[in-house]
């Protein structure tokens, strides 16, 4: 039977701390379960959850969709004239 | 269905082409690879290297790379994936030869505590859309101009595991720091990246 826990275990700032071994699954189990139980009772965190997510989840699809501008036509000239030297 | 696997036929084929004009010499395919995947390139590295000065140069000596290594192209991959990776070494080659320059503490980025482990002000939900796909472009400006305020030690531990999506023991290799230190660095720079948009995407 495991311990109960409160989610009162762990201040906001350890919760955030943990947060990426928490959503990895690489916390062990105890620790785990007082993320759960703090994350049911804290607004806050279950907020700073979502967000952290949509970070990660947003700079990737902000980097793969980036506009792509042609580069300047001496650039192209200066690589294309750098093969011929070496 | 069948116009879409006809455009990837034909991109298939174009590439075949280009590449068997390249590995005969022909002096104008050099020109049109540089033109088709130079832009590309060029944003990947601005964006290892955070906009600066050293990113033509970076370019040029990632096709540099490129070029001597197209005799050992298999074409395993599309020609685009595999000088997405050059590039990618080729900033990673930058970042490790130039001189560590003096960066933003990350400290300065990172979410603030009271003294009871409470934040210092609440956390605000995003006025985002939560399926990514449905974010504008104006709202990913604003997230890539974020990622470049990042200082530089945590900006490529992210743009490697989160955009590129390395492995964290790769990311170690390539970085030649351990692989606690990735983790470590890659969730301050989430967590600073978040604070960042915080500014921008957090409801009042």
């Amino acid at each position: 039977m495991s311990e109960q826990v409160t989610g009162l275990e762990l201040t906001c700032q350890e919760v955030h701390q943990y947060l990426m071994a928490y959503l990895e699954r690489e916390l062990p189990p105890r620790e785990q379960a007082i993320i759960d139980a703090h994350l049911a009772i804290c607004v806050d965190c279950v907020n700073y959850l979502a967000t952290y997510q949509q970070t990660v989840s947003m700079a990737r699809s902000a980097c793969a969709n980036a506009p792509v501008a042609p580069i300047p036509a001496d650039l192209v000239q200066a690589i294309v004239a750098a093969r011929n030297v070496k | 269905m069948s116009v879409l696997s006809t455009d990837a036929d034909r991109e298939r084929e174009e590439e075949a082409s280009l590449l068997e004009r390249l590995r005969a010499g022909d002096e104008r395919s050099f020109e049109q690879l540089v033109m088709l995947h130079g832009g590309a390139m060029l944003a990947v590295i601005r964006r290892m290297l955070g906009h600066d000065a050293d990113s033509q140069d970076c370019l040029q000596d990632a096709f540099t790379s490129a070029f001597k290594a197209l005799g050992s192209f298999q074409g395993e991959s599309r020609l685009g994936t595999w000088l997405h990776r050059i590039a990618v070494n080729a900033a990673l080659m930058k970042i490790r030869s130039r001189k560590r320059r003096p960066e933003r503490p990350i400290e300065d980025l990172l979410p603030r505590y009271q003294a009871d482990g409470h934040r210092e002000t609440p956390v605000p939900q995003w006025a985002v859309a939560q399926d990514v796909t449905a974010i504008d472009e104006d709202t990913r400006q604003v997230v890539r101009h974020c990622i470049a305020e990042l200082p530089e030690t945590f900006r490529v531990v992210l743009m490697l595991r989160d955009i590129e999506e390395c492995s964290t023991e790769e990311t170690s290799r390539l970085l030649e720091i351990s692989v606690a230190n990735v983790k470590t660095r890659l969730h301050r720079a989430r967590q600073a990246l978040r604070e960042l948009l915080d500014r921008h995407l957090g409801e009042p």
